[in-house]
């Protein structure tokens, strides 16, 4: 989880990132952001997700389950 | 009749050809009356296309990226079935993703399929065995990404850009031995890629992209049929030249 976080953090533009926050939350949160999120899942999970299905994952914590169930 | 545009007797190389448009160029090579050397990764794929086409057509099964493999192909497939009057570069990839999640070998592999293997099927055509008549045409395949920006895209930009730079090189270079060298520059056009480009954006990226061309999305055939011009006699005062062909993208 820790690495995701870090993960996210750097995608989402701030220093730290909580699993609880909201994708909506961050000033970063645009469809460039959302590309990243999914080239993320796809190149260190190999997880295809559809940018509908991430915007359904709501907050950070959603995002990493999102993933895991795809796994 | 005149037509300038009857390639009976006459023998291109596509690659790319077992999708998209790479396949449409196939096919409609062939039905003006051109012999073809079809190359893909997908062999089963190119062995549908091989199916469709109405004229003598060999497939063959390889990663344009191995540059060794190819070049012998080529040498082997040319002693056997004869010489060639020309070739497309069709076969491409996408990389879509945002600078910060770019990925140096992802990005080299799109320049190879792009762009180099371009480059290699372009040397071997100053090899005599392989090009056979006094004039002759290569026609790569760059985008309107190659010529305007996008987001997310710079991989992708980066191995069309080149091929517009590469062409005019190439034109200059080969001109002399009477190989004319173009490129057309698409705009969007539905294919599988394109499908699976679309499932990365939400449900108004489509008419947003629709809405970037005046004259609506694209189909493979609008680019085969600017491959077979540039292929033919009818552009034999043209080189170096990119034709976009883009529904009015890049008029905007």
């Amino acid at each position: 989880m820790e690495q995701f976080l870090e993960q996210m953090a750097e995608i989402l533009e701030v220093e730290s990132v909580n699993p609880s926050d909201e994708l909506e939350s961050f000033d970063a949160w645009d469809s460039l952001t959302q590309l990243s999120i999914i080239a993320l899942a796809s190149e260190n999970y190999d997880v295809t997700i559809s940018a509908l299905e991430l915007k359904s994952a709501k907050t950070i914590e959603g995002v990493k389950k999102m993933i895991e169930s795809k796994k | 009749m005149f037509n300038p545009l009857d390639l009976r007797n006459k023998r291109f190389i596509v690659t790319g050809a077992a999708s998209g448009i790479g396949r449409a160029c196939a096919l409609y090579l062939s039905k003006l009356g051109a012999d073809l050397l079809l190359l893909d990764l997908n062999g089963d794929q190119l062995t549908v296309t091989k199916q469709e086409c109405s004229t003598s057509v060999i497939t063959i099964a390889i990663d344009l990226t191995d540059s060794n493999l190819l070049r012998e192909s080529i040498l082997k497939d040319v002693e056997t079935n004869g010489s060639l009057d020309g070739m497309v570069h069709c076969a491409g990839v996408t990389y879509i993703s945002p600078l910060k999640m770019v990925n140096e070998d992802k990005i080299m592999n799109v320049f190879k399929v792009n762009t180099y293997a371009g480059v290699e099927l372009a040397k071997l055509f100053t090899n005599k065995k392989v090009f056979r008549n006094q004039t002759g045409s290569i026609v790569f395949i760059s985008s309107v990404y190659g010529i305007v920006g996008s987001a997310a895209n710079v991989g992708y930009a980066l191995s069309k850009g080149a091929i517009l730079s590469m062409t005019k090189s190439l034109a200059i270079e080969l001109a002399s031995k009477g190989l004319r060298v173009n490129c057309i520059a698409p705009g969007f056009v539905k294919t599988e890629m394109a499908e699976g480009i679309n499932s990365n954006f939400d449900e108004n990226y489509d008419n947003y992209i629709k809405s970037l061309h005046p004259l609506g999305w694209g189909k493979p055939e609008y680019i085969a049929s600017a491959i077979a011009f540039l292929l033919s006699d009818m552009s034999i005062w043209i080189t170096g030249a990119t034709l976009s062909v883009d529904g009015g993208f890049t008029a905007q």
